[in-house]
């Protein structure tokens, strides 16, 4: 265990405390996004597995997600699947012509940009459906 | 100009952990170094701190440090540049992920592990031609003039993220001089170290995040040295 934890909150404190620039900006994004994605997958194949395992489980399982706390999960969700796959794309670029180092900065904001772009109209459609079935929404709009 | 110099102290001899001293400098010009402050420290108000130091001009690589929350040479990082105004912090760190001898030393042994792992020297047991000289073309020669630029000094290995998490990597420093051999036209061990670095605790292990590249003293494009040598595997 101490093989995982060690490195695990030597690498946070480095980077919480050593001021690098953009580069280790995006390395923190990508590794969180990383790992919240990693936490979907599993807890989507722990109730997936449900259907055969615990039916009834897995029904509680779907009435959970439509509650906020899964909703705005889900939102971070597709911002963290959106920004782990371009910000890959820009290291894989990166790795193949590596004379491109000279406008890393460029490329790290362009993907922040890009990002952003992709993402706002997905917030859109999505909010629009979390504000929908948010519980109590209907009667504060009334 | 007023100077708040913070530096972050630990004798493991008789502190349980690391703190923070700070001393007040009056008086300090604009362009005077860091280095200058922390001697002024050393020599006039407390002789007790530890410092690496040498040539004191940037060719040593010996007072690598963590100013400011960035990894520089104490010799090469003007005030001027660190502080706005006429008075400020400056805040001194040893490297991080180095072990901690006393104050700013850090044990600098196992970076020196890794960088004679990738057999930092020329190989060739070839008698060159006229039995004299190995000759070298402008163009042969340019191709690894960057990584001739490298100190040692460890700014590089010691602002890496994979590094932090795992000091087995070999680190920046020592691939920017696997690749100052594996391109350059005389030698023949190419393939050995390249065989090093890619093994798990190779160049695989870089994240491609530039923290090397700004880190360094000498301007060395290290991330792009490390993608050349991670393309010359995929080539070989």
């Amino acid at each position: 265990m101490q093989n995982v934890v060690k490195p695990f909150v030597s690498t946070v404190r480095g980077a919480l405390t050593y001021r690098g620039r953009e580069g280790q900006l995006a390395w923190f994004g990508h590794r969180l996004a990383g790992l919240g994605t990693l936490l979907f997958f599993i807890i989507h194949v722990i109730d997936t597995s449900w259907v055969f395992f615990w039916p009834e489980g897995y029904m509680h399982a779907i009435a959970l997600y439509k509650t906020p706390a899964f909703l705005i999960g889900e939102l971070m969700l597709g911002l963290a699947v959106l920004y782990h796959g371009l910000n890959g794309l820009r290291i894989t670029l990166m790795d193949w012509r590596p004379s491109l180092w000279k406008y890393q900065r460029q490329m790290t904001w362009g993907t922040f940009g890009l990002t952003a772009l992709i993402y706002a109209p997905v917030f859109v459609i999505m909010m629009g459906h979390i504000l929908q079935i948010w519980p109590g929404i209907e009667i504060a709009a009334r | 100009m007023e100077v708040t110099l913070k530096v972050r102290r630990f004798n493991p001899e008789q502190d349980e952990k690391p703190y923070f001293a700070e001393y007040t400098l009056k008086d300090v010009e604009p362009v005077d170094r860091v280095l200058d402050l922390l001697h002024h420290v050393k020599w006039y108000i407390d002789g007790t701190l530890a410092l690496r130091r040498s040539c004191a001009h940037g060719i040593c690589g010996s007072d690598a440090m963590r100013i400011n929350g960035v990894n520089m040479l104490a010799c090469k990082a003007l005030v001027q540049n660190l502080i706005k105004g006429e008075r400020g912090t400056i805040q001194v760190e040893p490297m991080y992920g180095l072990k901690v001898i006393k104050d700013l030393v850090v044990d600098m042994e196992p970076f020196f592990d890794h960088y004679r792992s990738v057999m930092p020297f020329l190989v060739n047991d070839t008698i060159p031609e006229g039995g004299r000289e190995r000759l070298q073309t402008p163009e042969q020669r340019e191709r690894f003039d960057e990584g001739t630029k490298c100190i040692l000094c460890a700014a590089c290995t010691t602002s890496c993220p994979s590094y932090w998490a795992n000091g087995t990597y070999v680190g920046p420093a020592a691939i920017v001089q696997a690749h100052r051999f594996i391109f350059d036209s005389r030698d023949e061990a190419g393939a050995d170290r390249l065989a090093v670095l890619s093994e798990e605790n190779g160049v695989w292990r870089c994240r491609t995040i530039f923290n090397c590249t700004t880190a360094c003293p000498r301007e060395i494009p290290v991330t792009q040295l490390i993608a050349e040598v991670k393309g010359e595997i995929g080539r070989r």
